[in-house]
């Protein structure tokens, strides 16, 4: 569980590494490297909380690594829309996913897990905003948003699949 | 009465399930055809005179609740994430075999009382080690074993996997007492009573410790790692060695969480298993020979880490350097002025 948390952070920060790549000298390099501080944040607590808890990372470090930049990336080229709407789907995925393991974690015992379920509770708050960041600057106003939106997430989930079991 | 004692020791077999004992997850017939081998062996305990307190009511539910347990094997995949999360390190599955002392104190310990059918196989077990250089890793020695606890030598057929269970005893034994050792160490060098090693040096007393342990066995070691190759055995010989390693990584001071975490104890791993393979044919005075191929191959790691890392800053430094000859080429040719 925690190896998905870290590999979903890891990958966070490297889809903003790829967005300021291409839109880093923009209007909007400030903003996605405000988001991205805050990734970098997230990332560092789960290294801490991996070896602190002696859990493998997963072995497809590298290729969550390489994907999210070029995703990043990629989506940056499209213009601000289309960083923006990576953003929104990458950021309603993890959020998603934050909710159920919040769920996850209440149904099996809620005093062992009380620092946990704070931590994951204030990431999932922040990736929300990210999220609602994302809407306000002019996500959906890209053309194909809606697809592109249900690929990304689609690839979100699938990555998350792989994760919890390599 | 059979029944009953019967009840009394699988209920306290489940109390004393713990934290996930790999044993347990055989099916639920072998466990019957142990527990009559084990009834057995008891019935020979009871003829040494010994009052076994009976509380009906414990044995009543506890039986039930041996039921629901064998039903519920998905169950011991949770306590398996659960032990992820918990910041108990792994090592701790590790010291299932030794006696749960909490209920021996509850009956008083007198001698042979056995609460659980693990630590009875322990003991056996335990005893059956002195026998390894007498008739090899095989059920002989475990029979040998039970009989010097004055149980019947039939009580070998307890164990399923008859010498792969004396085998895999003894590694687990052997890499509780170097986590042990390890984290005692490591407790020092936090309270400030000892000096940290340099981790060359760690790992290298680390293998070393461990491998002395086999030093008593030496003659028979290689029939024992025949037996970890056996296509059954292998899940649990991988699953040990690679416990010992992550140990000997934490205790190192490893808290890498990307790929080097692969590749360290990947390498590791390899230092170990060729380490040992020196060992089995060493003839020298107090195995020197393996001590010196082993400070090589730790020397040739720490090398390569080093190698590396220069290939990676010096790789930084000629791409910065083909970065800024570009910005010179534009600045020459005038493109960055179009601003």
């Amino acid at each position: 569980m925690l190896r998905v948390d870290h590999a979903g952070e890891y990958g966070a920060n490297r889809i903003y590494a790829g967005q300021m790549a291409v839109l880093g000298r923009s209007q909007t390099g400030q903003l996605i490297q405000e988001m991205w501080d805050q990734e970098k944040k997230h990332l560092a607590k789960f290294n801490e909380i991996l070896a602190e808890n002696r859990v493998r990372p997963t072995l497809l470090l590298p290729l969550w690594n390489v994907a999210g930049f070029l995703l990043g990336a990629g989506t940056a080229l499209l213009g601000k829309e289309g960083a923006m709407a990576c953003t929104v789907a990458v950021e309603e995925s993890i959020s998603e996913h934050y909710n159920s393991q919040i769920r996850a974690l209440m149904e099996e015992d809620p005093d062992r897990y009380v620092e946990l379920l704070k931590l994951i509770k204030e990431f999932r708050d922040d990736e929300m905003e990210h999220h609602d960041t994302g809407l306000e600057h002019d996500a959906e106003s890209l053309p194909g948003y809606k697809v592109l939106k249900g690929a990304i997430q689609l690839g979100c989930t699938a990555a998350i699949f792989v994760s919890q079991r390599l | 009465m059979a029944a009953l004692l019967r009840g009394l020791r699988v209920g306290r077999a489940l109390r004393g399930f713990g934290s996930g004992e790999p044993r347990l997850a055989t099916c639920p017939q072998c466990n019957g055809l142990r527990r009559g081998f084990h009834c057995a062996a008891l019935r020979l305990q009871e003829d040494k005179d010994k009052s076994i307190p009976v509380p009906p009511s414990s044995a009543a539910s506890s039986t039930t609740t041996y039921h629901e347990h064998y039903q519920a094997h998905p169950s011991k995949n949770n306590t398996a994430t659960h032990m992820q999360e918990a910041p108990a390190p792994e090592a701790g599955a590790k010291e299932a075999p030794q006696p749960n002392t909490s209920y021996a104190d509850q009956s008083g310990e007198q001698g042979e009382e056995y609460e659980t059918e693990e630590q009875l196989q322990a003991h056996i077990l335990n005893a059956a080690l002195d026998f390894v250089q007498l008739h090899g890793w095989t059920l002989e020695a475990i029979s040998a074993g039970a009989e010097t606890l004055g149980l019947s030598a039939a009580s070998s057929g307890m164990f399923q996997n008859g010498a792969g269970d004396l085998v895999l005893h003894f590694i687990a034994q052997c890499n509780a007492q170097l986590t042990e050792q390890m984290a005692e160490q490591h407790n020092q060098v936090q309270l400030g009573q000892a000096e940290p090693k340099k981790t060359a040096e760690f790992l290298r007393d680390a293998v070393e410790t461990r491998l002395r342990m086999l030093t008593p066995y030496m003659d028979n070691w290689p029939q024992a790692m025949s037996i970890l190759l056996l296509p059954h055995n292998i899940p649990d010989s991988l699953k040990h060695l690679s416990t010992l390693v992550d140990d000997i990584w934490y205790y190192a001071g490893d808290r890498s969480t990307d790929l080097n975490w692969y590749t360290k104890r990947a390498a590791l791993t390899g230092i170990y298993n060729t380490t040992e393979l020196v060992m089995i044919q060493d003839s020298s005075e107090d195995f020197q020979d393996t001590w010196n191929f082993l400070e090589n191959r730790i020397q040739d790691i720490v090398n390569m880490a080093g190698a590396a890392k220069q290939a990676a800053s010096t790789g930084e430094a000629v791409a910065q350097g083909l970065l800024g000859a570009a910005v010179t080429l534009k600045n020459l040719t005038g493109i960055n002025q179009r601003r």
